[in-house]
Parts: C-alpha cells; structure tokens; sequence
C-alpha cells in the first residue's frame, strides 16, 4: 500500500554524512515509485554545525522542507540535534537516535550546557508524545569496521520501524549501489546491526 | 544509483532521476544545447556551476570559473553576442558584482540566448543580506522566471533560452535556496545532437558600433527598446506554459503563488482540505501578464498573494487593479511575512487567516513546547574545520597584535573567525570589502594624528581576505590602499581553493576544469603592485607564521603576508578517496595540566574538555593531524600517534 505522505527528518552535525543518508532514501522512494522532495543544508552551515535534511515522499508532496509538526520520523545522528528539530516531528512520532554526543566548541569552553540524554528522552517521551529508539550507533559503526558507517548503521534501525514505507531490502540494496565497492561489506554488516540494534529495542 | 554528472548526461529521454534543482538547471541548459557558461561559485547557486565544469567537455560546452560575477557575465555575454546560447550564474549578492555590466548592457540585448540564473537565499542560510532579485528584474526591465520544483526549473531552463532568443533580450532564472537545494524526481528530455557528440559551437560576432558602444547617443535609444520590449513579454507571458490557473473555476476567492510559493500554496491548501479556491501559478513573477491576471480576477471577491520576500507581484497586480477599477480586497505582504523564507506553516498561517478558518495545528502549543526543549539544546554554530590553517593563521595574528588589533575580514570560510574562542573578524561587508575598509579604518583611526601620537596610540589593522575573494575583488582595494600609503597589515588567507562553496579552483590554484592554466601566485601579484613588506608563510608552522607576522607589523606601509596551507577539508577528501592516512594526536594525560589553552584560544573542534578529569581530550575521529595543537601547547600534552587513521 502506497502512503500519501511520508515525513523524515534527518539531523546531525556537518561531516556526519547527513546528506548522503538522506540521499540513499530518497532513492529508495523514488525506485519505490513515490513522488520525492528533499531539502538539505549546503555551503557555510556544513561546517561543523547543525545540518538538518529532509526527506518526503508519497503521492502529495510539494515543498522540500518537512512542516513543523508534520515529521513522522527524526533520525538523529547526534543527540542534542535530534532534540534541535523536534518541532518538526507530529505527535506520535519516532526519534530513532544515535546517543554518541558530539560536544560543541562552546561546551568546551563552559560557556553552555551539554545535557544528559535521560532529559533529552524525557522531552521526546512526555512532550512530545513521541518514541525514542536511542543506542550508540558509533559503537556498532565501529564494531562492523569503519565509525564513517555510523549513517549506515542508524539507515538500518530506520528501516524497521513501525509503518515504515519503504521496504528494508531495498534499502539496503541502494546502499550497496551507492557506497564504493571495497566499502560493501561493512556497510551491510552496520545495516544488519542497526537492524538488530532496532528490533531489540521495539522487542521484535 | 548512478553518479549525478552521469545522468546529468545520460541519453535517456523519458528517465526519471533524482536530482538536485541546481543540476536539473544544468541538464535544462544542456538540452537547450548551451554553448558557453562562465560563473563565479556562490551558495546556493555554485553546484549548478560545479556540474557544468564537470560535463562540459563531454558535451563540448566551453566553461569556465570567472575571478568574479562582473568578468562571468561579460564572458556569456559577449557569447550570446555572438550567436550563442550563453548562461552565467551567480547568487545573489553575485548580482549587485555584475550589476554594472547588467543595468548597462540590457538595451543592447543578445543574440543567442541569454540566461542570468540568480539564486537567492531567504533566511540567509550562507549569505550576508536578503535580498530579491525579482526586484532586479523590475528595475532592469528584464523578465524573471522562477521554477516551482526542480523538473520545472528544468524545463524553464530550456524555455528560457528560447525566450531570450525570442526578444532578443536577457532573461533572469530566480531560484532560492529550497529550489537549488531542492532534489526531486527530474523527468529527462532529448539532449541536441551537438550536445551528444561533444562539438563545441563557434559564433560570429558582427560588429555594429551603434548596439554595442553605450556613448549616450546610443544609450539613450536602448531605454525606450527595452520598455517596448518587456511590456511584449507580458504579452508573451498570457500563454506561457509555467503559468496557470487552476482550482473551482466558480470560486469567489482566490489566491496568486508565483515560483516556489506555489509548493507552499498547494501543501497548504491540501492540509487546510480548502477545495473551492482558484490558484493562479505563476512562474513569471515580473512581469505578470495582465491578460491572463484578468481571465483569473473575473468573479472574484477577494485575493491573496503567497510571495517569498518583496511584495513584487502585489505591486503589480495592485496596480494594474487600481488602473482597472477593480475594488476587491488584495492582501499579500499585511498576512504574509516580508522578511525570511516562505514554509508551509507560513502558508497555512496566511490562508487560513485569509479563509477565516483555523489553522491545522495549534502552534501555541507546538511554540511553547518546542521552547522549553531549546532551553536544554546547546548552540552549535558551524566552526573551522579540525585542521584549517586558517584557525592558525588567526592564532598567529591574534599573538601577533597582542589581541589589539582591529580585524576587518571578508567573505569566505574564515569568517567563521568571529567565534570565540578566536574572535578574530570585527567586520565583514562584502566580497573584497575587507581591504577597502582596512584602509578606511586606518585613515580614520589615526587621521592627523602627529608622529608620536601615532606611535604610542596606533591601533593595528590586520585584514584577513580569501585567495578566491582576492581575486574577486580585493585586487583593486588593494592597489588602491598602496597608491594611498595606507599603514596596515593583509593576510591572504590562501588555502588554494575556493573552500566555502566546495573546492573550487581559482588563480591561486591556476588548476581549471579542463587542466592547468595558469597559475597567479598572490605574492607576485602584491610584489608588482608594489606593496612595502611581502613574504609567504606556512600557517601549520605557527612560531614561524607569528614571527612574520610581527614582522611585518613592524613596516610602515601595506603588508601582505600569503599564509598558504591547503583547505583542511579539500585535502583530507582527497586522501579518503586515495585510502590514505595521516597522524592523528593524543592527549599526555601526565603532561595536561588543564590550562584549557587549547579551548579557550585555539578552539579546534577536534578537542573537548573532560569534566571528570578537568583535562584537554581529542575526539579521534575528528581529529585531521595538522599538529596546530601540538604547537601551542605550553606544556608540550599533545602527541602524535604512531598509527594513523584511514
């Protein structure tokens, strides 16, 4: 069944493969036969800073930006950026989330706070009303072969989220089209671990 | 998923593609069968540049990287002269640099062809101002199209040449940031033969002084041509396939979207499930077409205008609304906000308002929420590069002047200095300003000031420029600061491309899509003109790089210091691709002693403060192996570990 309008907001720090994520699902949909629009960050704000992507697909899609409140899914490659966006996501929404933070320069130097991941969670939970998928998707990056696989790994725990348009399969056979040949093999190890990584969090 | 410069050139009619506004511009450009496409890269329009340097020798097409938007647009210029089909681009700002050349050559009109895209940034996302060109355009006299999605801006590419053609006159693709950074699914069309077998196309430029000289006698026959002109493209524009009307064709309301707003107007109307409204797409923001805006006014009792930014097609329906008598109500800019960029919670915003119905979502609710979640959420601006010899050369200079100085900057990657902990850029204008300004500053800091007031209240001027905005615009500052006898002190920051856009090259790289030109290296350049101190330093070598520096504060005059060291980013892309590897550092956790040196004046983001242990740490996997930090550690903490990093 084809769905009408499907929101993914993808954040992260500039460097994180942001873009690149975003780009393995945007043809994933559109070999999925959707209609896609996609938005990213270029030029200044890469550097180092928050980077925001969106990703939308289905038969009514307009603009390349994901509305506020509008979001079916934040996929977080650092905790605090997930927590940036979260006015994009709709009530009942998904946080899948790498908790490995990357500390700001100004946290370094005491000029501001880096918070716990329990009060980010509890923000997501209560306020939100949304569900949070958190695991250190750096750890498994780095356990499959390479950290630069962290995208992969968070691509993969995407993927089996309830109601998720897009099927796992071929997912990852746009990974494997899109990433350079000696890269293959670590790359589908850090999809089956963020696979994994999600089904023992949602208990499937 | 093939690479995008491959399907940019792929000879597949009828294949659908995901591709980014920008390179869908270029594949629209393509099948047009352009000639000749010179531009000077700047966010967001530089990846439409960047995909034309890459397939334009295949599709025999000649292209070039200009020093700056002014020198690009005569290049095209003089082709579409020529017969050709030429196209610049340029972002915004980019225009006010071309400006000249522009507003004085538009009476002259084209040959071939002629397509300025500008694309500009709402919000400024990557710029210094907010600005519309659609105003440009008006002011010219020179017809803007602005695309809705990025197969649109493809097709409009195409259509635009042909305008062009058609009038003899120049034509302007407006996009903004979230078309040109828009991806979307891109239908490919035909591509022309000559594209196909790579043949590059020659012109004939024949000469006719009275078109092409702009003495008065000649210019003042051009301002009546162009009127005459552009109110045929209004004409023109009734029939044209980017505009439309849609929507209940017995609706009392309507609303007009030009460009991109039509995106924001669509996903809007949908979410608010609003049906017995008429749409008037527009894709021709200047001018409106009036016959076209008559067919869509007829029976409607009140209207609303969605436009990013200017009120310009307001002031254009209003107008023609007064002249006509008609008295409905028209809003625009009085429920759509005039500043920053259009969303669809903007759109829904104003038409609900406009509709008196409620809007979708409570955004109270969603504002008040979201707020308290900031309150935890951390500022994270970008920042230089791990490794960016630039966050040296600011050290160095910061070291140097005792952190005394006066540091006016430029546009580029190191503006990014203004942050603490470098705080090292105190102002910032325009492409090239910081040169012209350091001399102002100087004139005005110390003015009459008699010899020995100026040695004990001299206030040292260090300005920081770019090796691709030196060439931009800082040539003439600079000559213009010598020949005046200005007193200070010019860094070139020269990482030998242009970083902030995406690695582009320019003459201080002498490297050209096609191979080497030639190469102009900045302490030449300095020496002809004449500056009092030159000499070139490597800024991964700081003692070395603060001893010049000092140096050259110590000569009275204009000093130029190049401080050369490869863009950091640039060149750890390249050693990923080539699987190579380089040093990275550690922290001596005997030797740190917590002096937070390395945070509080370095501030490379590589390194971060380990609350528990109040020590300096490297994030290995940031870390970019310059040995900056190395350097400046009074206590000798950092170290280099053997095995390197892929």
């Amino acid at each position: 069944m084809k769905v009408k309008e499907y929101n993914i907001v993808i954040a992260g720090v500039g460097g994180q493969g942001v873009l690149t994520a975003a780009n393995i699902l945007g043809w994933a949909a559109l070999h999925a036969g959707y209609k896609v629009r996609m938005g990213e960050v270029h030029g200044m704000s890469q550097r180092f800073g928050s980077v925001v992507s969106y990703v939308r697909f289905g038969e009514e899609v307009y603009g390349s930006m994901v509305p506020e409140g509008k979001g079916d899914v934040i996929l977080g490659f650092e905790p605090v950026e997930a927590l940036r966006y979260i006015n994009h996501l709709r009530q009942g929404g998904m946080v899948v989330v790498n908790t490995k933070p990357i500390v700001p320069v100004q946290v370094s130097m005491g000029k501001a706070r880096y918070p716990e991941i329990d009060e980010i969670k509890k923000i997501v939970e209560e306020d939100f009303k949304a569900k949070w998928i958190g695991f250190n998707a750096e750890e498994l990056a780095i356990k499959a072969g390479h950290v630069v696989t962290t995208n992969t790994v968070l691509i993969g725990a995407l993927t089996q989220i309830p109601e998720f348009p897009l099927d796992a399969e071929h997912v990852r056979e746009v990974i494997r089209l899109s990433v350079p040949p000696k890269a293959v093999d670590i790359n589908m190890k850090a999809f089956d671990l963020g696979i994994e990584a999600a089904k023992e969090i949602l208990g499937l | 998923m093939a690479k995008v410069t491959d399907m940019v050139l792929w000879d597949k009619p009828g294949e659908k593609v995901l591709l980014l506004g920008n390179q869908a511009i270029a594949r629209g450009a393509l099948e047009a069968n352009i000639a000749v496409y010179a531009a000077y890269p700047g966010t967001p329009s530089s990846e439409l540049t960047d995909t034309m340097a890459i397939v334009a020798k295949k599709a025999g097409v000649y292209m070039e990287y200009s020093t700056n938007e002014k020198v690009a647009f005569e290049t095209a210029l003089a082709a579409a002269w020529s017969g050709l089909r030429a196209m610049t681009a340029m972002k915004h700002v980019g225009l006010n640099v071309a400006a000249d050349t522009f507003l004085s050559s538009v009476g002259m009109g084209v040959e071939g062809g002629f397509v300025i895209m500008v694309a500009d940034d709402p919000s400024m996302w990557s710029s210094q101002n907010e600005q519309d060109t659609r105003v440009y355009g008006k002011f010219a006299n020179v017809p803007v199209l602005e695309p809705s999605s990025p197969h649109e801006a493809k097709e409009m590419t195409e259509y635009a040449f042909e305008l062009s053609e058609k009038f003899k006159h120049f034509v302007i693709l407006r996009t903004t940031t979230r078309t040109s950074h828009a991806r979307g699914d891109v239908v490919l069309g035909e591509l022309p033969e000559e594209i196909k077998q790579g043949k590059r196309k020659f012109g004939k430029f024949n000469k006719d002084p009275n078109r092409f000289v702009d003495v008065p006698a000649n210019a003042r026959k051009f301002h009546p041509i162009i009127l005459e002109k552009i109110e045929k493209i209004r004409e023109e524009f009734n029939n044209m396939p980017f505009n439309w009307i849609e929507g209940d064709e017995s609706a009392k309301v309507g609303i007009i979207a030009p460009g991109l707003a039509y995106a924001y107007v669509k996903e809007a109307l949908h979410w608010l499930g609003v049906e017995n409204v008429k749409v008037l797409k527009l894709g021709t923001p200047f001018p409106v077409p009036y016959g076209l805006l008559e067919k869509f006014m007829d029976g409607l009792e009140k209207v609303l205008i969605v436009e990013e930014l200017e009120p310009v097609v307001e002031e254009q329906v209003k107008t023609w609304a007064y002249d006509r008598g008609l008295r409905i109500p028209i809003h625009g800019k009085d429920l759509v906000p005039r500043v920053y960029e259009m969303t669809t919670r903007r759109a829904v915003t104003a038409i609900a308002k406009f509709l008196g119905i409620d809007v979708p979502l409570d955004y109270g609710e969603l504002d008040a929420k979201y707020n308290k979640a900031l309150e935890i959420v951390p500022p994270r601006p970008p920042s230089l590069c791990p490794a960016c010899p630039h966050r040296n050369s600011f050290y160095a200079i910061k070291k140097a002047t005792r952190a005394r100085g006066i540091y006016p900057s430029d546009i580029g990657c190191y503006t990014l200095g203004l942050l603490p902990p470098l705080n090292a850029v105190d102002t910032t204008v325009a492409m090239g300003g910081s040169i012209g300004i350091a001399h102002g500053l100087e004139i005005a800091q110390h003015g009459s000031m008699s010899e020995e007031q100026r040695k004990k209240e001299k206030k040292i001027i260090v300005a920081t420029i770019g090796d691709s905005t030196f060439y931009h615009t800082g040539l003439p500052a600079l000559a213009n600061a010598i020949y005046n006898r200005s007193n200070i002190l010019i860094v070139v920051l020269d990482n030998l491309v242009t970083a902030m856009t995406g690695d582009q090259p320019n003459p201080s790289t002498g490297q050209t899509p096609h191979g080497m030109g030639k190469r102009i290296p900045i302490e030449d350049v300095a020496k002809a003109m004449g500056a009092d101190f030159v000499e070139v330093v490597d800024p991964y070598d700081t003692k070395k790089t603060y001893e010049v520096m000092k140096k050259a504060l110590e000569v009275e005059g204009v000093s130029v210091v190049v401080s050369r060291q490869v863009c950091a980013l640039y060149k750890i892309g390249q050693m990923r691709r080539r699987g190579e590897k380089w040093p990275i550092y550690y922290v001596d956790e005997d030797a740190c002693t917590g002096c937070k040196v390395c945070i509080n004046a370095y501030g490379c983001p590589a390194i971060y403060w380990d609350e528990e242990r109040k020590q300096a740490r490297i994030e290995p996997s940031m870390c970019w192996g310059c040995g900056g930090c190395a350097q400046i550690c009074p206590f000798g903490a950092f170290k280099p570990v053997e095995e390197g990093e892929e």
